[in-house]
C-alpha cells in the first residue's frame, strides 16, 4: 500500500491550509533553506526575496518542495525557484535532479504540459509603425490563429505523420514548410528530443494529437505582440538582435491534449505499479518509476514524443504568424525581418551532465515550471549563443512585462542549469474572478495600451493581470542569485489568449 | 449537464481547482463528481436532442484511484471524442471497479458554452472518504 508519511500535512476538508509549519532558514537575501527533516533525503532550497517569501508561506507549496525531497535518488537539493506556487505533486517552479541508479522519473514532475514553453521572435518593426494598426495585427492572429478550449487547426495528421511530428519535433514541421533549418538552432535540443518512440502511445494519445497541432488552446497560454522597452545589457541584446522600440512576438504554448494523455497514461500505470517500486509516496501525483526501470524508460521515450510535438507545435504557430503579418501590413519578408530568437521548454525532465560532489555525473533534471539556464561556452549551445549564453524566455502573465535573460554561471553551480519560468499564480481563479467580477478587465487592459483578444470567458478574469506575482521581483531574484542575467524587458501591445 | 448546481464546493487552490463532493452513498458521489467536473468546464442548454448511453466499466487500484480513472474517462471522453456526459448511472462499486452507463451526446457549441479546460483528474491530495454515513471526496484539476 502506498504509505502517507512525512511532511505532508493531513488534509482539512473545508479548507487547505497554510505552509506556516514547514521550518525556514533565511541563508542570504536571495536564498532560503526547508532543513532536512524525517523522510526527505535532500534539503529544500527556495530562490525568493524578502516580499515573494510571504505569499509563498500562505500556500502548501513548501511542502511540495519537502515532499519531493522524499523521493528515491535526488541529489543536492529539492528546489524551488522565485515564481513557486502550489501544483499537484511538484510546485510549479520546481527543480529537482535523480541519479540514474537509483533515481526515479515522475510525470508529476514534468506536468500534463508536456514541453509547455515559449518561443520568442524578433522583427525589423518599430513600435510607433505598427501602434496604430495593433488592432488590425491582432484581429487577423486571432483569425488565423486556432486558440480556445480543445482547438482543432487545419492540420489533420495521418497517424504515419503525427508519428514522424513525435520524432523529428519541429525539423518535420521546417521540412513541410513552416520555416528554416536556421530555425532549428536557436531552439532547445534543436527542435526534437531523442530517444522518441511513438510505439509506446496509446490510441488515445494519437486520437487527441491528430487535429491539435498547430493550435495554441486555452488558460494561460498567449500568443504576444510586445515592444522592447528597456535594454538592461546592450552587449548581449545585440547578440540576441533585440533594439529598444523594436516589435517581437512571444508565442507561449504546449503540447496540448497529446501530451496531457501521455502523462495521464503514464501517471496510471505508475500509480497502478508503485507498490512493486517500494517506494514511499507523501502524494500519489508524486507517482514515479525508477530511471533504470523498464516503465521509467518507456515514459522518458513517450515524454520526448509530446517534447517534439510542442516544438512542432511552436513553430507552426509562428510560420502562420509570419504570414498573418506579411498580408495585414502588406508588407514583404526583408521589411518585416522576422527572425527566432529562441525556443525554450519549461516543464521537462532530462538526462544532463552536472557537478555533483565536485563529480560530473549525468542526472535526470525535472523542471516543473522552470527553464533551462546555459552559461557562455556551454557545449550544449549552438555557435550562435556560444558566446552570449542561452536566451532565457520569460512570459509574463497577461498584460504585464516579459523578459528575455541570458544564462549564466551560477545556473549551473546552483541550480541544475535551472532558472525561473514566469511570474506565478498568487491568486486562485475563485479568488481572481471574485476579484475581476464586473470589472471590463479587457477595457482596463486597453487603457493601458493592451488589445486582447479572447476565446474564453473565464480566461480574462482567470488570468487578469493581479492573479500573478510581480514578475519583475521574481526576474530580479534570478538574476541577484546568479542564475540568468536580465538583458530586454518586453512590454505587451496586444494579446490573443483561447 | 444538468441545469442546476451538483452538491460540491470550490477548495481554493492557487495554480488548479479543486472540488469538495458529497453524496449521500459511494454510487452518488461518484454521480455527483461527474456532474461537478462537466457543471466546471461547460454550460450546457437542455435541448431535444437524444442522448446516447455508453456502458463502461473502470478498474482502480482503490477508491481514490477509482475516482480519478471514473473521471479521466469521462473528461477523455470530452477532450478525444467531443463527446458530452450529461448523465450517470451507477449500476455497481466496489473499492476497486465500478460499472456505468453513460448519457451522453454529441459536443455541440450552439448548445455548449466552454468555461474552462480541465487538463487532467490529478492524484495530487485526492481523498474519498466516508464521513458520518455519508461520502465526501477532495478532487484537484490541472487546469
Amino acid at each position: 500500500m502506498i504509505c502517507r508519511k512525512g511532511p505532508l500535512k493531513p488534509y482539512n476538508h473545508t479548507s487547505i491550509g497554510a505552509d506556516m509549519e514547514i521550518k525556514l532558514e533565511k541563508l542570504d537575501e536571495y536564498r532560503w533553506l526547508i532543513p532536512k527533516t524525517g523522510p526527505m533525503r535532500v534539503p529544500g532550497l527556495i530562490f525568493s526575496n524578502n516580499k515573494l517569501i510571504k505569499a509563498v508561506k500562505e500556500d502548501q507549496s513548501l511542502t511540495q518542495v519537502a515532499n519531493v525531497a522524499t523521493l528515491p535518488g535526488i541529489v543536492g537539493y529539492s528546489m524551488a525557484m522565485p515564481d513557486i506556487h502550489w501544483g499537484y505533486g511538484f510546485p510549479i517552479g520546481g527543480v529537482a535532479a535523480f541519479n540514474l541508479d537509483e533515481g526515479i522519473v515522475s510525470p508529476g514532475g514534468v506536468g500534463y504540459d508536456i514541453n509547455c514553453g515559449c518561443r520568442l521572435i524578433t522583427t525589423l518593426l518599430s513600435a510607433d509603425e505598427i501602434r496604430p494598426i495593433v488592432k488590425d495585427l491582432i484581429s487577423a492572429l486571432f483569425k488565423n490563429i486556432p486558440t480556445g478550449v480543445g482547438s482543432t487547426g487545419p492540420l489533420k495528421l495521418s497517424k504515419k505523420d503525427e508519428a514522424r511530428v513525435a520524432v523529428q519535433g519541429a525539423a518535420w514541421a521546417v521540412k513541410k514548410g513552416f520555416g528554416t533549418t536556421e530555425d532549428l538552432d536557436k531552439t532547445e535540443d534543436h527542435g526534437a528530443m531523442d530517444g522518441a518512440d511513438p510505439s509506446l502511445l496509446s490510441e488515445r494519445a494519437m486520437k487527441r494529437g491528430k487535429d491539435q497541432l498547430g493550435t495554441l488552446g486555452s488558460g494561460n497560454h498567449f500568443l504576444e505582440l510586445q515592444v522592447v522597452e528597456k535594454i538592461y545589457d546592450d552587449q548581449k541584446a545585440r547578440d540576441f538582435s533585440l533594439f529598444e522600440g523594436q516589435v517581437t512576438v512571444f508565442i507561449h504554448t504546449g503540447s496540448r491534449g497529446f501530451g496531457h494523455q501521455i502523462c495521464d497514461d503514464f501517471l496510471k500505470e505508475m500509480s497502478m505499479k508503485i507498490q512493486k517500486e517500494s517506494i514511499d509516496l507523501p502524494d500519489r501525483q508524486l507517482a514515479c518509476a525508477r530511471l533504470k526501470s523498464d516503465l521509467g524508460r518507456r515514459y522518458l521515450s513517450a515524454m520526448a514524443c509530446a517534447a517534439n510535438y510542442a516544438w512542432a507545435n511552436r513553430q507552426i504557430l509562428m510560420h502562420w504568424t509570419h504570414e498573418t503579418l506579411l498580408k495585414t501590413l502588406s508588407i514583404n519578408p526583408e521589411e518585416l525581418g522576422m527572425n527566432l530568437l529562441y525556443d525554450v521548454c519549461h516543464n521537462i525532465a532530462k538526462k544532463e551532465l552536472h557537478t555533483v560532489g565536485g563529480n560530473q555525473v549525468m542526472v535526470c533534471v525535472h523542471r516543473k515550471g522552470a527553464t533551462r539556464s546555459l552559461p557562455p561556452g556551454h557545449p550544449l549551445l549552438s555557435q550562435i549563443y556560444r558566446d552570449a549564453g542561452q536566451p532565457v524566455l520569460i512570459p509574463g502573465s497577461m498584460g504585464t512585462y516579459s523578459y528575455v535573460l541570458a544564462g549564466a554561471e551560477g545556473a549551473m553551480t546552483q541550480s541544475f542549469g535551472s532558472t525561473c519560468h514566469g511570474a506565478g499564480r498568487v491568486l486562485s481563479r475563485a479568488k481572481a474572478n471574485k476579484k475581476a467580477k464586473s470589472r471590463a478587465i479587457h477595457r482596463e487592459l486597453e487603457d493601458i495600451g493592451i488589445f486582447v483578444q479572447s476565446k474564453g470567458k473565464r480566461t480574462l478574469k482567470e488570468e487578469m493581470p493581479e492573479a500573478y506575482k510581480d514578475i519583475s521581483q521574481v526576474v530580479e531574484v534570478v538574476h541577484q542569485a546568479g542564475l540568468a542575467k536580465k538583458v530586454a524587458r518586453l512590454r505587451p501591445l496586444g494579446v490573443i489568449k483561447g | 449537464m444538468h441545469p442546476g448546481k451538483p452538491d460540491f464546493s470550490l477548495l481554493d487552490h492557487t495554480a488548479d481547482m479543486g472540488i469538495l463532493v458529497r453524496g449521500i452513498n459511494l454510487k452518488n458521489l461518484f454521480e455527483e463528481a461527474a456532474k461537478s467536473m462537466m457543471y466546471i468546464m461547460l454550460t450546457y442548454a437542455p435541448g431535444i436532442e437524444e442522448t446516447h448511453a455508453v456502458k463502461v466499466s473502470i478498474k482502480g487500484n482503490d477508491l481514490p484511484d477509482l475516482m480519478v480513472r471514473w473521471l479521466g474517462e469521462i473528461l477523455y471522453l470530452f477532450e478525444g471524442e467531443k463527446t458530452v456526459v450529461t448523465d450517470t448511472f451507477l449500476s455497481a462499486i466496489s473499492p476497486s471497479q465500478l460499472e456505468a452507463t453513460l448519457q451522453t451526446i454529441p459536443f455541440d457549441p450552439a448548445l455548449h458554452e466552454i468555461l474552462r479546460e480541465i487538463k487532467a483528474v490529478t492524484y495530487h491530495q485526492i481523498e474519498v472518504a466516508e464521513k458520518d454515513g455519508r461520502w465526501e471526496a477532495r478532487i484537484i484539476f490541472d487546469l
